[in-house]
C-alpha cells in the first residue's frame, strides 16, 4: 500500500505544483487563492476590529496583541525610518505588513501549505502600489520636476557626466525598487514552497524505492521537512518586514532634502 | 527627537544601500553595454564597443555609488 503511495507522488516537483484546481465562477475567477487571500484579509479585518471594540487602559490579551502588531509597524518601521512624518504612513505600512505576513503564512499551514504570494501577481500589485506611493509622495512634496531632479541628479556632479549618469539613476531609482520588491516577495515564497515540496514528496520516493536503506531514509527527509516549516515561518514573517521596510526606506528618500 | 541614528534605522539604510549600490554596478554594466553593443551592430566593430561601454558603465556605476553612499 505505501508503495502504491508512492508510485502516486508527482516527482519530480513542477511549476504545475503550483496550480490549484480551481473552485467557481465564470472562467473559474475563484480560486483556491481567491478564498486564501479572502480569508487572511477577514481574519485580519475581523481580529482587529474585535481586538479593539472595547479598548481598555490596561490592555485585554486581544488587544496588546493588536497594539503590539501596529506599533512594531508604527515605531519600529514608520518612526524609525521617515521620522515624525512616517506616523502617517503607518495605517498603509501596517496594513501592508500585516497583509503579506498572513498570505506568506498560508505558505507553512498544514493542508494549505502553499501562498498566493508564490504568484508573482501578488507581490508584483503590492509592488505597484508601493511604486506609486513612494513617487506621489515625492512629486506632492517638491512637485514634479524638483523632484525628478532630487532623484535623477547627483549633488555635485560635472555637468558633462550628467547624461551619462541620469539613465543609470533612472534605472535604479524607477525600475530596480519595484522589480526587486516584488521579485524578493515572489521568490522567497516560491522557492520556500519548492523547498517543501522536495523534502516532503522525497520522503515518500525514499519510502517506495526497492533499497531498505534508502527506505529508512524518508524519515529524515521528513524531519527536514518539520524543521524547514520552522524555517519558512521565519522567512514569512522575515519577508513581510523586509517589504515594508524597504518601502518606508523608499518613502522616505522620496521626501528627503538632501541625498 | 534626536533619534535619527537609531541603530534600527541604520541597518535598514545599510540594507538599503547594499542594493542601491548592487543597482548601480549592474544597471551600469547593461545600459551602457547595450548601447556599446548597438554601436558595434551599428559600426561592426567585432564587440570592441560593447567591451567599451560595460567598462564605462562598471566606471560611472562607481562613481554613483561613492557620490550617493559615500561619506
Amino acid at each position: 500500500m505505501v508503495r502504491g503511495l508512492a508510485a502516486e507522488v508527482p516527482w519530480p516537483p513542477s511549476v504545475d505544483d503550483f496550480f490549484l484546481p480551481p473552485i467557481a465562477g465564470p472562467d473559474n475567477w475563484f480560486t483556491k487563492f481567491t478564498l486564501f487571500v479572502w480569508v487572511a484579509v477577514a481574519i485580519t479585518i475581523i481580529f482587529f476590529l474585535v481586538a479593539y471594540r472595547n479598548p481598555k487602559l490596561v490592555p485585554t490579551k486581544s488587544q496588546w496583541i493588536a497594539e503590539s502588531a501596529y506599533g512594531f509597524v508604527r515605531d519600529g518601521i514608520a518612526k524609525d525610518i521617515i521620522g515624525a512624518e512616517g506616523i502617517k504612513f503607518a495605517p498603509y505600512l501596517a496594513s501592508l505588513f500585516l497583509f503579506i505576513a498572513f498570505n506568506n503564512l498560508w505558505g507553512i499551514i498544514p493542508g494549505v501549505q502553499l501562498s498566493p504570494n508564490t504568484h508573482i501577481a501578488f507581490p508584483a500589485f503590492l509592488a505597484i502600489i508601493s511604486y506609486v506611493l513612494f513617487i506621489w509622495v515625492g512629486v506632492k512634496r517638491f512637485g514634479f520636476a524638483k523632484y525628478i531632479k532630487n532623484q535623477l541628479i547627483p549633488p555635485g556632479a560635472p555637468a558633462w557626466l550628467l547624461p551619462l549618469v541620469i539613465p543609470l539613476e533612472f534605472a535604479s531609482t524607477f525600475l530596480f525598487r519595484p522589480l526587486t520588491l516584488a521579485l524578493r516577495l515572489f521568490a522567497n515564497m516560491f522557492a520556500g514552497h519548492v523547498i517543501l515540496l522536495v523534502f516532503t514528496l522525497g520522503g515518500f520516493v525514499l519510502l517506495g524505492s526497492d533499497n531498505f536503506a534508502l527506505a529508512g531514509i524518508s524519515i529524515v527527509s521528513w524531519a527536514i521537512a518539520i524543521v524547514m516549516t520552522i524555517f519558512e515561518l521565519l522567512v514569512a514573517l522575515l519577508q513581510a518586514y523586509v517589504f515594508v521596510l524597504l518601502t518606508s526606506v523608499y518613502v522616505q528618500t522620496s521626501i528627503a532634502e538632501e541625498h | 527627537m534626536t533619534d535619527d541614528q537609531s541603530p534600527r534605522r541604520d541597518s535598514a539604510r545599510g540594507a538599503d544601500q547594499a542594493y542601491t549600490a548592487l543597482g548601480y554596478l549592474i544597471s551600469g554594466m547593461l545600459i551602457w553595454g547595450f548601447v556599446g553593443w548597438l554601436v558595434d551592430r551599428w559600426l561592426d566593430l567585432g564587440g570592441i564597443a560593447t567591451a567599451i561601454g560595460v567598462v564605462m558603465g562598471v566606471a560611472l556605476g562607481v562613481y554613483l555609488v561613492v557620490k550617493r553612499l559615500g561619506a
